[in-house]
């Protein structure tokens, strides 16, 4: 601990392809340590691969990636677990183990090979459960255990490991949403840096300090929430319409949807012909469509965006 | 709370049962075989052995000493090594199916003996079946070429498993399989040419026995299974990781290409080591690390799945030398037929 680094996770010109198929291209950004980064953007994305990335399941075919200013490859397998924690998507199934018995798991890279788990790290384990609020199923089989449950189980695994830097691949699957704010609250008060893809506009516009947008493999836009939550942008990636207003609480952007893209399926694709044919029921939301409506045309400058948006990359 | 406790409960009580039966097998099972021998003669001869009192007869000290002692430990070894390999091996390819024989460690162990038996059987030009058990020779170049046998399978089975993590296991089962039928073809076909004498004592290896048991011929096959135990022992943590899968696996500071290899290794140095010193003895691996994960669910216990593997060899070996009263019986016959129907239990039990 001779100095603390002050960027968490540098990311630059990050490609991987498969199959010659570019799942990632020219990705970067740059995370301070402490800071909670939400990686959002639509199915297929490529949040799930960047993510990988991270935690070094993936070697990317190009880019550097860089953790705690130190890159990457030259961190050993233990030395990585150490500073990164991952919990992921899946919950994996067929497992016989307790549920303490997989928040266990977390000492794996703590351990040398013939040492054995000791008073103090039962401590840990139960001060795990207690902060995921699930101590008194600490001795139910994780199998038995609801969705929700299940993934505070893993939460309280990565908390064991003591990371620097905890990846979470949708942390909020699963999740009723008192459990999506919790479980994201709960991340926040640990401290550390945090990567966390979510699918949730609205939950990653409350939570995260930094956002990064990706399409199609490409960074549209980062920034802080109400750099990145733009009519604009929501409706060029995800192809929504929106209206964007301000969190009454925390001031962050609030995104209401509009509703009703089924009708008019011929047309060429382009949401303004969509919307353009949309009804509204209400002279208000006939307003509020208006406006959606000019900012989606405004997100025709397509190729704009995406220019902008690499220029800023290169340049953090 | 409550599960816990009679879980672990359930955990001290099988340790207590099966110390217990470590402790008494050597006796009891000393006892039986082609020659009788009663109670009484054992506790007389542990009474001159141990404390120098009374008398025992120098037969009775010659069988129980030399022959019978030697096969329990060998039988224990063997069933021990087998079940611990069986395990590992379930665990790190996540496969319930897997076993040391899946990876064709077995048939490239019996191609092996079979090449000695036929081949250089003829060319040194004795009556292998008269002289098994005395020449050093063939003593030595059976289990030379079994183990020579099955480190080739093994060889072909990694080097056809690649390295990528996504698709090893895949790629290691059914290497393992194509590699079994391979050598099951080869052997076939230089058991074709040859004679029915060395057919016929290569069908009898490959059945299992441990009829050849000697004080020398178990150093080997103990050093392995204890030194491969402790060295899986230092990475049970690792291999645990390995169940929550790959990735998981990996963000935990696994490195799971290097690891599944290494055990794969350590779990074919065992067989190989084993099939050669005690023939083909199946479903060992397959059966005692099922058993221990009904019994004892979520724990997987190693020294636990060791012993029990060991203990149930020795009474299996016990069966086979009083099953039939003029010869024999091939402990592999024995351990197949109890673990198939063994199989049916379990699928029956986990339909219901």
């Amino acid at each position: 601990m001779m100095s603390v680094p002050s960027t968490a996770i540098s990311v630059s010109h990050l490609d991987w392809e498969i199959a010659q198929q570019a799942i990632l291209s020219d990705v970067s950004f740059q995370l301070p340590r402490g800071a909670m980064l939400g990686v959002i953007g639509p199915n297929g994305a490529g949040k799930s691969s960047l993510l990988r990335c991270l935690y070094r399941y993936i070697i990317p075919t190009r880019g550097d990636v860089t953790l705690l200013e130190q890159p990457l490859h030259l961190y050993s397998a233990q030395g990585l677990a150490l500073k990164v924690a991952v919990v992921q998507q899946d919950t994996p199934a067929n497992i016989e183990l307790t549920a303490i018995e997989l928040v266990a798991m977390g000492l794996t890279p703590h351990k040398g090979l013939l040492s054995r788990q000791t008073a103090a790290d039962n401590h840990i384990l139960e001060d795990a459960l207690i902060k995921v609020g699930l101590i008194d199923k600490a001795h139910q089989r994780f199998n038995a255990l609801s969705g929700g449950e299940k993934q505070r189980v893993l939460i309280a695994r990565a908390i064991v490991q003591q990371p620097q830097i905890l990846v979470l691949d949708e942390p909020t699957n699963h999740l009723d949403i008192r459990y999506q704010i919790q479980i994201l609250e709960l991340v926040k008060t640990l401290g550390i840096t945090v990567v966390a893809s979510i699918h949730d506009l609205n939950l990653a516009s409350a939570m995260c300090d930094q956002l990064i947008l990706l399409n199609q493999g490409r960074l549209v836009a980062q920034g802080t929430p109400s750099q990145v939550l733009t009519v604009k942008q929501i409706s060029h990636v995800f192809g929504v319409c929106c209206e964007i207003s301000q969190h009454p609480q925390h001031g962050n952007p609030l995104i209401t949807y509009y509703y009703g893209y089924h009708e008019k399926k011929g047309g060429n694709g382009a949401q303004t012909a969509n919307v353009a044919s949309l009804q509204p029921p209400a002279n208000s939301l006939e307003q509020a469509l208006t406006k959606a409506q000019d900012s989606v045309q405004a997100a025709g400058y397509h190729q704009q965006v995406q220019g902008d948006s690499s220029q800023r990359g290169g340049r953090s | 709370m409550v599960q816990i406790v009679s879980n672990n409960q359930r955990y001290y009580f099988a340790c207590v049962v099966i110390v217990f039966l470590l402790l008494i097998t050597p006796f009891f099972s000393a006892g039986f075989g082609a020659a009788n021998i009663s109670f009484s003669d054992l506790v007389n001869l542990i009474q001159f052995h141990w404390f120098g009192s009374g008398e025992a007869s120098p037969l009775v000290e010659r069988i129980v000493i030399d022959l019978r002692l030697p096969r329990i430990l060998l039988a224990f070894m063997a069933g021990a090594g087998l079940s611990i390999a069986g395990s590992v091996l379930q665990t790190v390819t996540r496969n319930p199916l897997a076993d040391p024989y899946l990876f064709g460690i077995s048939s490239g162990a019996a191609f092996g003996a079979v090449v000695v038996f036929s081949l250089f059987g003829h060319w040194l030009d004795f009556d292998l079946l008269a002289q098994w058990q005395d020449h050093p020779l063939v003593q030595l170049s059976l289990p030379l070429g079994a183990f020579i046998g099955a480190s080739l399978s093994v060889l072909i089975v990694l080097a056809l498993s690649g390295t990528g993590i996504n698709s090893q296991i895949e790629r290691m089962l059914l290497s393992g399989v194509a590699t079994s039928f391979m050598f099951g073809a080869l052997s076939s076909l230089v058991l074709y040419f040859s004679d029915p004498q060395a057919a016929a004592s290569v069908l009898f290896w490959t059945l299992g026995s441990f009829a050849r048991a000697s004080w020398e011929g178990l150093i080997l096959p103990t050093v392995v299974v204890i030194g491969s135990l402790l060295t899986i022992l230092a990475f049970k943590r690792q291999i645990m990781a390995l169940q929550a899968g790959d990735e998981t696996a990996h963000t935990l500071g696994v490195n799971v290409v290097k690891l599944r290899i290494a055990m794969l290794l350590l779990c074919s140095l065992i067989t190989a080591v084993l099939v050669a010193s005690c023939g083909g003895i199946g479903f060992v691996g397959l059966m005692i690390p099922h058993t221990i994960r009904i019994l004892l669910p979520g724990k997987s216990p190693l020294l636990l799945t060791a012993m029990l593997g060991g203990l149930f060899l020795v009474w299996v070996d016990v069966i086979a030398r009083c099953a039939l009263t003029n010869q024999e019986l091939p402990v592999g016959i024995i351990t197949s037929a109890i673990g198939s129907v063994f199989f049916l239990f379990i699928l029956r039990h986990r339909r219901s």
